[in-house]
């Protein structure tokens, strides 16, 4: 056995006791397994490595609690529950169309952010609701947001796992739309359509509207909706743009959202609110921070390099089964992390194919990295919006749709020749 | 009964209380330790200028914006009394790419010139010299056991420290292109040229190199670089339209030397980069070089000094018996002598052609050893 396969052993070990025996908190257990595996590879106690590690998910971390709050603020300010009342009213007799519309419409922050994560808080938050009063079951509703989000993130105009992808063979973001359109909104309509449309066929809006709750719409009107009309501005803005809008960073938007929805609906407490969502959020954060220890842990000590190996080491015929199986695997670690690890080793190896649609596809598969525990951000944060604490319920439903699209990946790649010739 | 509960809550809470402080001066710890090991990058290590050296600027002298931030940087002239060209020198444009930091510093403590000018910038992105890149497990410093002395070099990162340049954008729309890359990207300064006056401190930093590639009428600008042994663009020469020819013939004969080069055309359609914009907004004739690294790659096995200066790694000999990888890899590795002695070669073919083909603007240096002699002494001989 090599020393790095002793060293990925002691980790994974040493976490799995940890987290499921003595069942200390998942970024605790990661940072016990990091400290082992450096500890293992004569390292001594890392902490230069662990706090640096950590630090490839400020962003992302700012990012998820500056979002968590604009959507309790969201919540409680009676915003939320308004967009669902006008979906339901406007779309109910429609039913392809509405989940066409639902789909789109969470889909939207992702296409333009690039990040599941805001996605699932953002739209996927907004939709939830009415979906589940249409009929949808929680749990449906919850893994059709989290497909939905990675979908977003994949879709264009931006796609950071494909710009990651790309740069790693100074390939520039350029005529990757058509290719990702087609990676992406197939797969969207039809997962949904397939798991949404047999609950909605015969809405009756009569039973529905009663549990519709207070109407906050008629009482504040369209101001209600400018702390989302602002956010939605912020972030466009800076992209179609850039000349005029300042660069003020995802978290700031989201701030400036947040405090602006004090003002235009219901009254509300602000530290209890940014309060309460803090700490929902906190054990995510934790995870990503024992993530961000994990994976330098392993860059250092040689696991990250024998697991790259051992994918790019199997035979041509397994060479597609490992794509569709470690990419996402990896992606339980990070998503972007996932693109540059393997996403780039792995275009190299079908470097000759049409590039842009193999790392269009390549992209797609490290989406679905956000699918998978102990991170499955989108997982985990879909199951917060729909209310179920036991996120592995959502990821259950999320597992035919997600081989469909490992599936959908592997045949862009096997064909991507032949796609990029029309697309 | 009642009491007793209340007893337990109030332990239960003292207990979360203590355990509370007790993670908060862990934390505390753990900060401070790291913190001290961050800050200690920002030591600027001390260089050793040849007796050729004439003039010491600033990068600050070309964007006055510069001044007082961690992106000013040095600039090293070495005036020779014959007229003749420019030749400009970067080297530390990816501080996690030493080789070519290096190579600048070799040049610039060694040489003596006859001909024309050489100026040397050797920490082109000063700011990525004081930090590393998360999740790359890379080291911070390594030695050189010079004959003249031991030197510690830093081993920083691929972009700007987001200390001095946050936060990133989520998307880096380059500027004047609107080219779309990924938003760290924003700090990367070879994805930044021609850069603004006034931009973020990565555009900054280019747009006063292209200021002094101009106002000092350079003619010959090489940008030093490393690659993972797995990219495709690897011990090669990238030369846009204007160097291609002294470039093709430079190869040629670096190939009577068993220094194989692959030729590489500057994109057009790939903005920032040093070789596209220099082309494109100076005189200058641009040249990149790149040698392949396996402490950059991202199939390498334990990252550590001994991969930074010998090369040698199980999983690159593994990647290459799979047939990954661009260049010839073996047991012996790639040391750092091979890729600085690579690099050095280079430099001095080129100048070379260049000096033939330009003869009235030719530059002549000497004292600086070629690739066979750094790797049949050692790097430490000319430290």
């Amino acid at each position: 056995m090599t020393p790095e396969m002793v060293i990925f052993l002691v980790m994974l070990g040493l976490f799995v006791i940890s987290a499921m025996w003595w069942k200390l908190p998942i970024g605790v257990s990661l940072i016990l397994a990091s400290t082992a595996g450096a500890l293992t590879a004569g390292e001594g106690i890392p902490v230069r490595h662990l706090v640096e590690g950590s630090f490839a998910y400020l962003d992302p971390i700012l990012i998820i609690a500056t979002a968590m709050i604009f959507m309790e603020v969201l919540r409680k300010s009676g915003a939320l529950g308004s967009i669902s009342r006008l979906i339901i009213i406007k779309l109910h007799t429609k039913p392809v169309w509405l989940l066409i519309f639902i789909t789109l419409f969470i889909m939207f922050p992702g296409m333009i952010t690039g990040l599941s994560t805001a996605t699932v808080l953002t739209t996927g938050a907004l939709a939830a609701p009415a979906m589940i009063l249409l009929g949808i079951p929680a749990l449906t509703v919850a893994a059709m947001i989290a497909m939905s989000a990675i979908y977003g993130m994949i879709a264009p105009p931006i796609n950071v796992p494909a710009m990651i992808i790309g740069g790693g063979v100074d390939m520039p973001y350029i005529g990757f739309e058509l290719p990702l359109l087609f990676a992406t909104m197939p797969l969207a309509f039809g997962v949904n359509l397939s798991l949404g449309y047999k609950h909605i066929r015969d809405v009756n809006l009569q039973k529905i509207l009663p549990k519709l709750g207070k109407d906050h719409y008629e009482k504040y009107g369209f101001k209600l909706f400018i702390p989302l009309i602002v956010v939605v501005i912020l972030m466009l803005g800076v992209r179609i743009i850039p000349e005029y809008f300042p660069n003020l960073g995802v978290p700031f938007i989201f701030m400036i959202g947040s405090l602006i929805g004090l003002f235009c609906g219901e009254r509300m407490n602000f530290w209890q609110v940014s309060h309460k969502a803090i700490q929902e959020v906190m054990p995510v954060i934790g995870i990503l921070i024992g993530i961000g220890a994990f994976i330098q842990i392993m860059t250092l000590t040689g696991v990250r390099g024998m697991l790259v190996i051992g994918s790019l080491s199997l035979p041509d015929i397994w060479r597609y089964l490992s794509m569709g199986t470690m990419i996402p695997l990896f992606g339980a670690i990070s998503a972007y992390g996932s693109a540059s690890v393997l996403g780039v080793p792995y275009l190299l190896a079908f470097l000759g194919q049409n590039e842009i649609v193999v790392g269009s596809a390549l992209s797609l598969l490290t989406g679905l990295g956000d699918l998978m525990p102990p991170t499955a951000l989108a997982g985990i944060f879909a199951a917060q919006v729909v209310g179920e604490k036991n996120y592995f319920k959502v990821l259950k439903i999320t597992i035919i749709p997600a081989i469909v699209t490992a599936l959908w990946a592997l045949l862009m790649i096997y064909f991507a020749n032949l796609l990029g010739s029309f697309l | 009964m009642v009491q007793k509960y209340k007893y337990n809550q109030i332990k239960i809470k003292n207990i979360e209380f203590m355990f509370g402080v007790f993670t908060l001066i862990v934390s505390l710890m753990i900060g401070m330790i790291a913190a001290d090991k961050f800050q200690e990058m920002h030591e600027t290590e001390t260089l050793y200028p040849s007796y050729a050296l004439t003039e010491i600027s600033h990068l600050s002298d070309y964007n006055p914006n510069l001044k007082n931030t961690n992106g000013n940087t040095e600039i090293y002239f070495f005036n020779s009394d014959s007229a003749g060209g420019t030749v400009l020198i970067l080297g530390g444009t990816h501080p996690n790419e030493p080789a070519g930091f290096l190579t600048a510093c070799l040049i610039l403590e060694n040489l003596q010139i006859k001909r024309g000018r050489l100026i040397i910038i050797p920490r082109a992105n000063n700011s990525a010299f004081t930090h590393n890149d998360p999740q790359e497990g890379q080291p911070q410093y390594y030695t050189i056991e010079g004959i003249k002395r031991e030197r510690i070099f830093r081993f920083g990162s691929r972009i700007t420290n987001s200390i001095d340049q946050w936060p990133d954008p989520e998307i880096y729309l380059h500027y004047p292109s609107g080219q779309k890359l990924a938003g760290n990207e924003t700090r990367n300064l070879n994805r930044a040229y021609p850069g603004r006056a006034d931009g973020n401190l990565t555009e900054q930093m280019a747009y006063g190199i292209i200021e002094l590639i101009n106002k000092k009428n350079v003619d010959l600008a090489f940008d030093l670089h490393e690659a993972a042994p797995e990219y495709p663009v690897v011990n090669a020469i990238v030369a846009s339209e204007r160097s291609q020819l002294i470039a093709t013939e430079a190869a040629m004969e670096l190939q009577f030397e068993d220094l194989i080069y692959s030729m590489e055309p500057s994109p057009y359609n790939f903005h920032g980069l040093s070789h596209r914009e220099w082309q494109d907004y100076t005189q200058a004739m641009p040249i990149l070089l790149e040698t392949a690294n396996p402490i950059q790659g991202r199939l390498r096995g334990k990252t550590d000094v001994s991969l930074l200066l010998t090369g040698r790694d199980p999983m690159y000999l593994k990647a290459a018996e799979l047939g990954e990888l661009h260049v010839p890899y073996d047991s012996a590795g790639i040391s750092i002598e091979v890729r600085v002695g690579r690099h050095l070669s280079a430099i001095k073919t080129i100048i070379d052609v260049y000096s033939n083909i330009y003869p009235d603007k030719a530059v002549e240096i000497i004292n600086v050893p070629d690739y066979e002699e750094i790797v049949s002494k050692g790097i430490e001989e000319y430290f």
